[in-house]
This record gives structure tokens, sequence and C-alpha cells, in this order.
């Protein structure tokens, strides 16, 4: 018997089994499945079969055959088995479908949305079009995985994680939630080398996380997204506001891209003031210095002079 | 019996048999059919993105295959007429398998992660998706996923995103004034766009440009102005998300740098050719550059962090942009001192 008759034979027969049904019983029914002349071997490969099923997903369950319990068997109880109806408005499927298309990559997600989409009735399919909208993440889909289990089951993790400064070392988290923050993915936990709350952005995980057992419980009112701070004014809420005046070419765009930019005055020259959020000066004097002389830090003064001092090293460097 | 318990112990990295990735197809695939009488093939495999060759040796799997006492009433019936499908005997296969724990975290993540994509008229729509989806699955499906992912983009959004995205759908050709980096310099050209993606917290928008006369990557959030043509155009089929940010060129140059600790991320964010440790904390790394003034605003931004091996073309372009940036200051804020 093929294997793949075999698996849904088993899947239609236990999942209209009045009550569980005994591996013997199994056998007895599916001719010439596991009817191999060695009983162990027979029942290896039932074993096989029904890992196969549930590492599919399908909840294959072992149970008393009843109520005295003497024997065990096994059955696929239909309401875990069929994906309920979900009421989804066209604009929703489409967005799912959006969201699911990974470029370059097959993914679990997209297997998941066929569910969805064809599993519904009607034809919602109409009117979707038009190729995936954003670019994977940088992060094996296997290795977040990975991370995202553990978040939801609180498992510590030890891994190997290379920092920003490129120092790599093994680094042991009690992982408490998952932050998306500009394009990449960060695991916000409690450090136990460090004895703190640190965020690890996932594509500087180097190894496969190993499960550690039970991890710890974040604390009440614990926020993750508190933990990874990426504006251009640098980590942590911005606490002051700053002036930089831009010139025409880029102050429409400095004006667009930040939330909380008030648009000032605009000069006779065409500069035009704008008074952003900010926090310490050296993360904004970067920011500015991008833009060359089409931008000039006006206030805070230590902002003023973080900029001029590193353009007087630039100028000596060079 | 311990072991036995769990019925969705699924094993992530396992790398699925052909066969278990037949019967998960499967699973899918004949609830559909059984749903849709008549369906023809060719449909079936562009939605399930399956061949037909092996849809149609799934189904004659299919056809031995039913409920007991498996006489011939009991057993599933196929017929394919004209490419077109009918099933029957196939009720218990009538709804598809419930979403894995696999593919409902997946599903989650990416579509948390796009939500929060900044100016995405989808987000709203994707939220309450989402929301129905934690509440149907229940707890067994996403857990307490739900409460423990955060999104949130600090990236900017891009006012004229709409507009580009509906001139795509129209295959309408737009005139965009556009503000380049690489240039520092606004142009106004006639551009045929096809797809937009974001990536690494930016909008970019895949185009043909009339006015280089090629194929080129727009980032969304530069473009100030777009105005009609009243023209359409022909898709070239020009590769959206997933293609790389940056395409090199022959007359490209290669720029060498020695990055500090504090200027390393440039090596994570810029497509580099070579990254070499020199045992200090710093890297040395080359990038391809088609303009040099890009990289010198970079290094303004990153400082004496970043100390440039090469070409010494590039240390002046970093001096005649320091030089009237610093000139800024000294006009308009007699409070600083000149250098001595």
């Amino acid at each position: 018997m093929h294997p793949v008759e075999r698996l849904v034979n088993l899947v239609g027969l236990l999942l209209e089994a009045k009550r569980p049904l005994t591996f013997e019983e199994i056998q007895g029914t599916l001719e010439g499945a596991y009817d191999q002349e060695d009983p162990e071997t027979a029942k290896r490969m039932f074993e096989r079969d029904k890992n196969v099923l549930r590492d599919n997903g399908i909840p294959v369950e072992m149970a008393p055959t009843d109520a005295w319990e003497v024997e065990e068997g096994y059955i696929i109880r239909k309401e875990k088995y069929y994906l309920p109806e979900i009421a989804f408005t066209p604009e929703e499927i489409s967005a799912l479908y959006v969201a699911a298309h990974t470029p370059g990559e097959d993914t679990w997600a997209e297997e998941g949305l066929r569910k969805l989409l064809y599993g519904a009735d009607g034809g919602v399919l109409a009117g979707l079009s038009g190729g995936p909208l954003a670019a994977g993440p940088d992060v094996p889909s296997d290795r977040l995985a990975a991370v995202a289990d553990a978040v939801t089951a609180l498992r510590r993790l030890t891994f190997a994680y290379r920092t920003a400064r490129g120092e790599v070392s093994e680094r042991h988290l009690d992982p408490y939630g998952l932050v998306w923050r500009g394009g990449h993915w960060y695991v916000v936990g409690l450090d136990l080398d460090h004895g703190e709350i640190r965020s690890f952005r996932c594509s500087r995980i180097e190894s496969d996380p190993i499960d550690a057992g039970e991890g710890s419980t974040p604390p009440e009112g614990f926020h993750a997204a508190d933990h990874v701070q990426t504006g251009p004014w640098g980590p942590g809420e911005p606490e002051t506001t700053a002036k930089v005046a831009f010139s025409p070419e880029v102050a429409w765009w400095a004006a667009n891209g930040i939330s909380g930019a008030k648009v000032g005055e605009t000069g006779a020259d065409g500069w035009v003031e704008i008074t952003l959020p900010a926090s310490a000066p050296e993360w904004l004097a970067s920011w500015v210095l991008g833009f060359g002389p089409d931008a000039e830090a006006l206030e805070p003064p230590e902002l003023r002079e973080e900029v001029v001092a590193r353009l007087e090293e630039i100028l000596r460097a060079v | 019996m311990p072991s036995d318990e769990a019925t969705d112990a699924e094993a992530p990295r396992r790398k699925p048999a052909k066969a278990a990735e037949r019967l998960r197809r499967m699973l899918v695939v004949v609830p559909y059919l059984v749903r849709h009488p008549g369906v023809p093939l060719a449909e079936v495999s562009r939605l399930f993105d399956v061949a037909e060759e092996d849809l149609t040796e799934d189904l004659d799997l299919l056809l031995v295959s039913g409920l007991p006492p498996y006489s011939p009433g009991d057993l599933i019936g196929v017929d394919i007429e004209d490419g077109c499908v009918w099933i029957e005997f196939a009720d218990h296969f009538s709804r598809p398998l419930r979403l894995s724990r696999n593919e409902a975290r997946d599903l989650y993540l990416r579509a948390k992660a796009l939500s929060a994509t900044p100016g995405l008229e989808e987000s709203a729509a994707l939220d309450s998706a989402l929301a129905k989806l934690a509440d149907s699955l229940g707890p067994e499906a996403i857990g307490e996923l739900a409460e423990r992912v955060e999104a949130a983009e600090t990236g900017r959004p891009a006012a004229t995103l709409d507009s580009v995205r509906r001139a795509i759908a129209e295959r309408e050709r737009i005139e965009i004034a556009y503000h380049a980096v690489s240039t520092a310099e606004t142009t106004v050209r006639r551009v045929d766009p096809e797809e937009v993606f974001h990536a690494i917290g930016n909008w970019y928008v895949v185009a043909w440009d009339h006015l280089s006369g090629e194929e080129r990557l727009f980032r969304a959030d530069r473009i100030r102005e777009v105005a009609a043509t009243g023209e359409r155009f022909e898709p070239r089929g020009l590769a959206g998300a997933g293609r790389p940010l940056y395409t090199p060129t022959p007359e490209d140059v290669t720029v060498t740098l020695r990055l500090g600790p504090g200027a390393r991320w440039v090596a994570e964010y810029y497509p580099t050719q070579r990254v070499e440790e020199t045992g200090d904390g710093s890297l040395e790394v080359e990038l391809r550059a088609s303009r040099l003034e890009w990289v010198a605003r970079l290094l303004l931004r990153v400082g004496t962090e970043a100390q440039v091996i090469g070409p010494d073309l590039l240390k002046d372009r970093v001096k005649a942009l320091a030089g009237p940036t610093r000139e800024r200051y000294q006009v308009t804020s007699p409070v600083i001192a000149p250098p001595a």
C-alpha cells in the first residue's frame, strides 16, 4: 500500500471512529496497511505513521476505548480536527494573503493561509493579486519559530549571540516577549548572565536556540516594547525636543518622516525650522549630520556643540 | 502513556517526508474539491501552487482510499473530465484540517509584522483578521503568543504610497518628483511602477524609469509628488519583494572602510563585498557604490568611528561635505568659537 494512501485511510478511519480504536482493531480494519509478518515491524510502522500525522498537526489522541478503561485506543476528535468557520471579510482575507506571501521561502504561513482561504465558502479569491508586500524577516524562519515557541511556553533558552560590537558569547535567557521594530524581530526577556531585562535581535542569534528547561514568568505589567527602541533619537522614549533647520530640498522629507515633528517657520532662504522629539544629543547629532549641509542643528546648545565637535573631528581625520 | 498524551506535538525542525507533504496537501485540496464540484484542474493547480501531474497523482491515490468496510460505495470517487474534477464519498474531508501550531504561529508573526508597517492601508483589516484567528483557533494554536508579541514600526510612512499602489494596480504611468540620497538632488521622472514592498523599515517601489531607460528601485518616502500622465503601460515583470536592495553595476567603485565598534552596524545594514575582523573590535569592509555621495553622507553620520581606507576620492568628498556643513554653524552661530 502506498504510504500516502495508508495515511489518508488512517486519518479517515480515526476521524469517523465512534470510539478510540486499538492498534489491533486498526490493523484488522485497514487491510494491507499494517499486516507485515513480523508484528514488531507492523507496530513500528503504525507508530511512525501516527507520528507523521501528529507532526503535521493532525490531532491523534490516545484514550480508553470504553468506560472500563481497560484498553487504550486512538481517535481523531472531529471538533479538534476540522477548521472552525471563521467569518473573514474579503478585506481581511486579502490582507492575510498579502501577509503570508514570503518571497523566496516556503513557510508554514502559506500552508496555513490556504486552509483559511480555500476552506471558506464562496469565492473569496476574486480580486486577489499583486506580489508580496514585504521582504522576509532577516532571521531564518525555523530560528524565529523556536524563539516564538519559547516565548509562548516561557521556556528558558541558551544560544550563541553576537552583539552589535561583534562579540559572540553563549547567552541564557528567559524569554518574555517578541517585538517587531524597524524590520527586525527582537526577543526580550530576563538575561540570566546580567540579571536584568534585555532585548536581543533575533538575526544576531548565531546558533539554534536550545531549550534549557522551564523559564520564569514576566513581572507584573511587563511590556516588551519598552525594552526595544530604535528611533532617530536613539534608545528610550524621547524626553525633550530639538530644533533643526532643513534646506528646502529635504525639509518636506524630514517633516513627513518623524512622528511628533512640528514644522515651524520658513526662512527667507527657504530653510524650514522643524521641532523634533529628542533624547541623547549624540544620537540626534549623528542623524542631523547624515543630511550634510542640508541640515543645521539649532537647539538645544548641547546638540549644536556635539554636531560642531564631530564635524571638526571628521575634518581633522580626513 | 505520558509521551502519548500530546495531541499537537509538532516538530518544527523535522524535515517533512514526501509522503507527509502530500498528505498535508491532500487534506487541504480535497475539501476544496468537495466544495467546488467540477472545478478545473488548472485552477486548483494555480491556487495550491502544485503541478497538475502531482495533483492527478494525488487524486489517483485518493481513488483507493475511503472508509470501512471499503466496499465500492465507501471508496472516494474521483472523476476527471475535460480537465475538471468531481469528488464523491469524501464528506469526511469536506472541511480542511485546522491550522497547525506551526502554521498559525508563522501566519500570526508575519501578519503582525506587516500590520505594523507604516502607511499600509491593509493594517486595520490585518489586525481584525488576527483577532478573529486568535479567537477561533483558541489557545492550542496561537497560545499566549497574541499577548506576548508586539509590533511597532518607527519607520517613516510614505505619503505617496497609496497613489503609487493605485498606479500599479491600474498600470498607470506616473511622473514622480524624487529626492535621491545618492546625489542629494530632486529629479522629475516618468516611471512605470510594478511592485511595492517594505524592507528594513522602508517602502520601496520597483519601476521602469524612463529618465535612465533602466529598471530602478525608489524609496517610497523620498517620492515627494506623484502626478498622473494619463498613459498606461504593459508590465515588464520586474521583480519585487525579496530582490536585493542594491544591484551592482560594472561602473561601481569599491570603497574600503575600517569600522570601529560604534560603526559596525554599517556592515549589517549595507551589502558588503568583504568583511574582515581586524582583531581589535573593528571591521575592515569593502562596499560597492555607484556614487560616492551617499557613502560620504554615511561617513558624516558615523563620524570618526569609521575611517576611509580608499579610495582617496572619497576622503575628498567627505571633506567637501563636512566643510560647508561646518561653515553654516560659523555663519549663523557666533556663540561657538571657531577652532583655534
